[in-house]
This record gives C-alpha cells, structure tokens and sequence, in this order.
C-alpha cells in the first residue's frame, strides 16, 4: 500500500521493512515525532504543575511542613519545610518548565509536527530526517534540564528571566551547576527549536498541495507558520545571551557584571527581545487552533478570515517593538519607555480584532458545546481577561505599580493557562481521534472542563487582588510583610484551589491514557470537519495520502448553500470546481 | 533558478578584485586621522558594499525572485531595532 | 526532464525554489540573529563602556587578520567558481575549486587560532588581562584600560563563535568534496553545492562585518 504512487516517497523506502525501532523510537514520519513530543511535554507539564503546587504550599501555609515534605533532601526541605533557596529554584523551575518544556513543544512541537503536512496535502515534512533530530535533540535538553535538581546546590534560582548579575554569580544564589546546567539546556533545546521552525516554514511555503494556495491555508496552519518564524527569528537572540551568561559563570567574562564594564541592563533588553516574541508562540498557535475548532462547531465560516490572518501578522510585527515593557522599572531610558508604551497599547488592537471575529464566528452558529468547543470558548473569553490586565500593564505609569506583584502573576496565568492550555486541552481532544484513531472520552472531557474551569479561575482570579494589594512576586515568605498579613487568607485560598486544580488534571490524564486503549473507534472525519487531514484514516498511514490531494477551496465552508451536508471538504470536487493550475492569479502562490 | 539563466556567470573575479580593494582601503581608511563619526561612516559604507558584493553575487540575490530578496532582508530590521534601541539607554 | 533543482512538482503553489534551498536561506535568517546578539552586545558594550575597550591595533594584530580576511573572501571566490564549474558541467574545476575552498578556509582558521594563541601568550584571555603579563603592564596607558574584561570577553566569544561557524562549514565543505571525487554532482542535480556555497558565503559576509567592527574601528 504504501509503496504505490506516492509522491516525494523516494527517501521511505517499503514501510513494512522498517524495525520497531525504525519505526517508533527514530522515526522520521512527522505524526511519530508529533506523538513523542506530544509524551514528553505532556510530561514536563505535569512536572511544572508539581513545582507549582509546591511552591503554593509555602504561600499558603508558611513555614508548614508540606505533606509527603519526607521524601525531599534536607538541602531542600528539612522536615518537610521549604528552605528560602529551595523556594526560589521552584519559582523558577515552574516557569522554565512550563514555558521551554511543556507549553511550548504542546503548541508547536506537537502540533506544528502533526498538523502541518496534513493540513497542506503534504506526505511529510520537507526535511524529514532533520525532524528526527529536533526531538531527539530536545529530548537530552529535557533530560539535563530535570538533572538540575539533583545538582549540588540545588538548581537554578535567579527566576526563569534569569537576570544577571543574579544569576551570573554563584555567590548571590547559591547555586552553581544547577545555573550552568539550565542555560546549557535551553541552548540545547533552541538548537531543537531553530530546526524545526526551518523544517516547518520550507514545508508550509513548498510542500502545499495543489490548489492549496496561501488563502485557503487553514488558520492553525496560517498560526503555526508565523509562529515559526518568530521562533526563527527570536530564539537566536535568548542562545547568545545564553552563552554570554554561560561564559560569564565559566570563564570569567564580564558581559552582565557592572564590576568590570559589564551591563546588567544588557541581560535584560537581549533577554525580553526574546521574550515578548516568545509569549506571542506561546498564544498563536493556540488562536489558530482554536478558529478552526470554533468554526467546526458553529457550523458556520470563520468571521473575517482575511482580517484573522493581518491580525496575526500585526501581531507577529509589532511583536518585536514592544520588549521594554517588560523592563519599565528597570531604570531604562524613559523616552524609549513612552515609545514602548505606545506600541504596546497598539498590539492590543489585532488581538481585538480576532477576538471579535471569534464571537462573529459563533453568532447565529449551530453551535456544539463538545468537549473541544467548550474549551475553545473558554479561551476566548479567558484570553481577553488576560489580554485586558495587559492593557493595565502597558501603562507605564499603572505599571510602575503593578510590577512584579501578583497581578502580572495573574496577567501570565489567564494568558497561558486561560488562554494557551485551554487551547491545548481543545485541540488535543479535537485531534486525539486523528492521531489515535479513537475518540477521548465525552462525559469524562466535559467533567474535567468544567471542574478545571472552576478551580482554575478560583486559583488566578484573586491573584489580581493580591497584586493590587501590593503582594511581590518569587517571594518565600508574605507573613515578614506587615501590609500582606491581611492578604494571607487569600493566599491560602489559592492554594487550595490549586490543588484541587492539580487533581482535577487527573481526570485528563485518564481520558487520555485510557482512551488510547478502550476510546469509542474514531473514523475518517468524527467532527465532520473540512480539513484535508479528515480525508485520510484515523490515524494516517505513513505517507498520509494515497494520491496526492486536490484542494477546491478554503477550510471553513460549513452550512453552504451549495450542498446538502452541512460542511463542504477542502478536497471535496463539485460541479463546475476549476482544477488547480486553470488560470490561477499569479500573486496567489 | 534553471541552468539556462546562468549562462553567463557573472564575473567573479571581477568581484574578488572588487572585494580585495575595498578591504584595502578599509585598512588604509582605519590607519588615518579622520574625525571619528566620518571614519566610522566611511569603513561601514565600505564594509556594507562588501556584503553586498557578496550577498548579490556570490549568494545570487541578484537573480532570485523578490521573495527570495525578502527572505533575505527580513532578519536585518530587527538587528538595527534592537541595537539602536539598546543604545539609547547609553547614549 | 525534471531536475531537483527545478521548481517542485506542484508548480502552481509554492516558491521557486528547491527545498534545501529555501531550507538553507530560511537557517541563515536565524544565524543572522544569532550574530545579532553577539556583535550587538560588542557594540552596545563598546558604547556603554568605551573606557574598557582598547585601541584595536594595540591589542590585536591587524596585518595578520587583515590577510586572513583577504584569504577567506578568496575562498568565497573559490566557492562560487565550483558551484559555477558544475552548473557548466565542469566536473574538474568543481573538484579542484572545492579543495581549494577547504583549504583556504582551513587556513583561515588556522590563522585564527595562531591569533589566539599569541593573543593568550601576551597576556589577554576572555576575562581580561593576565597579572603580570606583557599586555597587563601597558594597561593605564594611552589606548590601554586599566581593565579590559568587557572587551576581552567580547572579542573572544564574538569571533569564537564566528571560528566555530566556519569549522563546521570546513567539515561539511569537505563532506561535499569528497561526494564531488565519488562523482555524485551533476549538471543537472548539484544542490549540496548550491547549498553548503550559500553557507559559505554567508560565514564570509559575517567576518566582513566583523572584522571591520572589531579590528578596524
């Protein structure tokens, strides 16, 4: 079968030939890669979601012995409660998990992987064996990065900003291999990232189908493909300032220490021009994801599709000109400072504008609250709670408050768990049949939905309050605080919805792990949905496509006049539908 | 690009000749006295051109499409924004 | 006749140019930004700090570097005539023309770490003067700082990870050769050349920059 016509097959050779080992552990099929990301970052999430818990511990219940505390060294936790130093390598291993270990591989290494080549019409990526190398580049970058904790000295504590000269001096933190170990990591894994974001503009640009021109891209792809650019284009800046900081530990240069000419501020600025476009790979994905699955169930085109894709492009754009807001109490510039105030209030517009095509979308729709659906809708709303303390932030003068309290503590929570890992929890349930070839389990999906939407806004909510109250951030202990003794029942509040959040994760996990067992058999197109990945198997074989695919036009015609169903496949010829190739505009490649 | 553009290649040793004498003047350029703003502007022209010699020859930029041009160029404003931006702070 | 180079098969969607082409162009876009905040971090660091920079032909040796500058874009040269040579089916130049370009680009390295080295045995390393070495008794004086760690550091990781680049590209440039002797390039399908050229000059575009920032400026 899959030694029949198919095109670029030239490199596979007969699939059936291939050892397990060939064919699961260093596979080049694109769906393989996207499912072993898929497992490792599902697992670094879990572990972010552990440190997170434990440092809410302390928050919670200061100077508590945190239960089951036995089993941490007395380095770390002596009789079970949280050492200060401790404390801070938590705050910092939860976010650098997080973000470098789970979000970001969910978002793009998992679904950029999976979706690209089938979404276009492609039989893979253009480099597959390249790909190959992304994760198992990633792989040891994670394996290091969870080796940190086991160093003498415990792991890296300086924030996952790192900012130097904190975290360029052992001296200030304590911490020596565990600082060394987290920087050699994140290189390591920006290797990983540069590749596959090479891997993943070449094949969205060459390999699309035919008939597949730039306007008939379905969103998530339109998504993933400005997303590998911003990855393309920041992660390089975050792996020099790395080495630098690397070599500032090491070999005693002096980049970032102010004793010998070096520039603190200079840590910061390379770092942020990093970080803001980082957070906007951390949200595009997900807003692409999530247009295709609001429109799947609305039954109703994507509202403003040409709008939705210069909305991402604005953003992708401006994403580079508004670093400093990150940095407004840093004692930079002021005058730089107005000119970042500025461009950040204007990025707020595009992310408007989609939020609005979202709910034109649904508007008047055959709406289907299923799982996906349910948290898709989470996320728009969720998203513009976050979006909305952004707008406070970008203030330089409310900023000037609010920084590094718990409000932007709050700000980053409804982004990326509101926002980005809603996304996630949809798309994973959406594409599960795809690539498992069963369907996750409904009532399962819906219970955990609703209990994570619950304790999750219990959790981050009264983090505004907090922060408005003046409550720092990264800080052990809130009780040495006279004007925070008020807040201490919020954060104990906190806490335990925390937990509950965390435990309600289970739920997930479950769904997932059993339904790739026991899960109701999924056919070709379960949510009757017009992408060209439905129009295979579930899941694919190697190759993806029999025949190459043919596109007639764009993702979203759902409820069209001209046929009786109710979706319209990209695929799918009908009367009078040109072949590709017949007089196309020459712009429209 | 098919073979049958290239023809006739440029002339590269034209190029080297080019590129061996801006390096010259850009050493003998550095040894002078010039006001400081002048000299830097002057060895940057120089280098500039340089890289440009070898951006559009030697790389082919001058007979690729616009969307090759634009793959290239697209990195270069954000080198200029953050330096220049990063300077204020110094300046 | 299809050829790999040409377009690919679906000619209606997508760019005009080959995989490992656009890859390649696409990689070197992030190198660009690599060097970015390398090279930006000597130049913002050189402002902020102009007192810990010394005058460059102090420190380093301009002739020296001024040649092997001259010898690298040489070997940019060489590059081009064997992707040249194998586009007119020359298989003889394409051969010669890369082992020239391994060469040359040895050399250049070569020269690099002589550099280093005598830079090392006089008495300057990445985190600045060594006590009582030859550089370290100027220092104080005109165009000597009295500590030069931010320009020590700089300089070393700058053009460090320059040297390193152009390593990896000796390896894979040599790689190409030997497929050239087995014969493995044609007319018609020579892309690995194209490709590793495009890397090449791209390692050579980086010094010109460099090497007029840090040794001339």
């Amino acid at each position: 079968m899959a030694t029949s016509a198919l095109p670029h097959a030239d490199a596979h050779g007969h699939e059936h030939d291939l050892s397990f080992i060939r064919k699961y552990i260093f596979s080049t099929d694109h769906k393989i890669i996207g499912i072993q990301f898929l497992l490792l970052s599902l697992i670094g999430l879990f572990i972010g979601g552990l440190l997170a818990i434990t440092l809410r511990w302390q928050l919670g219940f200061p100077g508590e012995a945190i239960p089951g505390g036995g089993i941490l060294p007395e380095t770390m936790a002596p009789g079970g409660i949280l050492l200060p130093e401790f404390y801070n390598s938590l705050v910092t291993m939860h976010g650098t998990f997080m973000v470098f270990f789970a979000i970001m591989p969910l978002l793009v290494g998992v679904f950029g992987n999976y979706l690209i080549p089938l979404k276009i019409g492609a039989p893979d990526m253009a480099f597959p064996r390249l790909n190959m190398w992304s994760f198992w580049i990633a792989l040891p970058a994670t394996v290091l990065m969870i080796s940190g904790f086991f160093m003498a000295g415990g792991h890296a504590a300086a924030g996952w900003t790192a900012y130097a000269p904190l975290s360029a001096n052992p001296e200030w933190t304590g911490v020596s291999g565990g600082q060394k170990v987290w920087l050699l990591s994140i290189a390591i894994l920006g290797m990983s990232s540069i590749l596959g974001a090479t891997n993943y503009i070449t094949t969205v640009v060459n390999l699309r189908a035919p008939g597949m021109t730039w306007f008939r891209l379905p969103l998530s792809i339109w998504a993933l493909f400005l997303t590998s650019i911003l990855v393309l284009l920041a992660i390089p800046i975050l792996s020099g300032a790395a080495i630098m900081l690397y070599f500032d530990q090491t070999i005693g240069t002096h980049f970032f220490d102010a004793l010998d000419g070096g520039q603190p501020l200079l840590w910061q600025h390379l770092f942020w021009y990093f970080g803001h476009p980082e957070v906007y790979i951390l949200i595009l994905p997900a807003m692409g994801f999530v247009s295709d699955i609001i429109s799947n169930n609305s039954r109703k085109p994507v509202f403003g599709y040409h709008s939705m894709i210069f909305a991402m492009l604005a953003i992708m754009g401006l994403g580079w000109i508004v670093w400093g807001h990150h940095m407004f109490q840093s004692g930079m510039n002021p005058a730089l400072g107005t000119t970042f105030m500025v461009s950040t209030l204007l990025i707020a517009v595009p992310s408007a504008i989609k939020t609005f095509n979202w709910m034109g979308t649904m508007w008047r729709g055959n709406i289907r609250l299923n799982v996906p659906m349910l948290n898709a809708v989470a996320f728009v709303a969720m998203f513009v709670i976050g979006g909305l303390s952004g707008v406070f932030m970008a203030v330089t003068p409310v900023d000037i408050y609010i920084h590094d309290t718990y409000f932007i503590v709050a700000h980053i929570h409804y982004v990326l768990f509101g926002g980005s890992l809603f996304a996630l929890f949809a798309a994973i349930t959406f594409w599960y049949p795809k690539m498992f070839g069963r369907m996750m389990n409904s009532m399962i999906g819906k219970v955990h939905f609703w209990l994570t939407f619950l304790f999750y806004n219990l959790t981050f909510w009264p983090m505004h309050n907090l922060g408005i109250g003046g409550h720092m951030r990264r800080i052990y202990d809130p009780s040495e605080y006279e004007f925070l003794q008020p807040l201490q029942g919020m954060n104990t509040f906190i806490t335990i919805s925390a937990i509950l959040l965390l435990t309600t994760q289970m739920l997930f996990a479950l769904n997932f792990i059993m339904s790739w067992f026991n899960g109701e058999k999924a056919s070709d197109n379960p949510w009757k949905d017009n992408g060209v990945e439905w129009t295979t198997p579930s899941p694919p074989p190697h190759g993806n496509f029999p025949t190459v695919p043919i596109v007639y036009r764009g993702p979203y015609e759902f409820s069209s006049p001209l046929v009786e169903e109710d979706f319209l496949p990209q695929t799918r010829k009908l009367e009078g539908d040109q072949e590709p190739g017949a007089a196309q505009n020459e712009g429209d490649r | 690009m098919t073979e049958g553009a290239h023809k006739t290649h440029p002339n590269y040793w034209a190029i080297w000749g080019w590129l061996l004498g801006l390096t010259v003047a850009e050493v003998f350029v550095a040894q002078t006295a010039l006001p400081r703003q002048l000299l830097v502007l002057l060895l940057l022209a120089m280098a500039v051109w340089k890289a440009l010699l070898v951006a559009l020859y030697f790389m082919h930029l001058r007979f690729e499409g616009n969307r090759m041009r634009i793959f290239a160029i697209a990195p270069l404003p954000l080198t200029v924004i953050v330096v220049v931006a990063v300077l204020m702070e110094f300046v | 006749m299809t050829s790999a180079m040409a377009p690919p098969a679906n000619r209606e969607i997508g760019s005009d140019v080959y995989n490992e082409k656009l890859g390649m162009w696409v990689f070197l876009g992030s190198e660009v930004m690599f060097f970015t905040a390398l090279i930006g971090s000597y130049i913002i660091l050189r402002f902020a700090s102009p007192e810990a920079f010394a005058a460059p032909g102090n420190v380093l040796n301009i002739p020296v570097t001024a040649v092997n500058t001259f010898l690298l874009i040489c070997s940019s040269v060489t590059m081009v005539k064997a992707f040249a040579a194998v586009q007119d089916g020359d298989q003889r130049g394409l051969r010669m023309y890369l082992v020239a370009t391994c060469a040359i680009g040895a050399t250049f390295v070569g020269v690099q770490v002589f550099e280093y080295n005598q830079l090392v045995h006089h008495g300057f390393v990445p985190s600045g003067y060594v006590a009582a070495s030859e550089y370290a008794a100027q220092a104080g004086t005109p165009g000597w700082p009295e500590s030069v760690g931010v320009y020590s550091s700089s300089f070393y990781t700058m053009t460090g990870f320059h040297g390193f680049h152009v390593s990896m590209g000796v390896l894979c440039m040599s790689f190409v050769t030997w497929k050239a002797f087995r014969g493995k390039y044609t007319q018609t399908d020579h892309r690995g050349v194209e490709v590793i050229g495009l890397y090449w000059h791209f390692v050579d575009l980086v010094w010109i920059i460099l090497f007029t920032i840090v040794y001339l400026m």
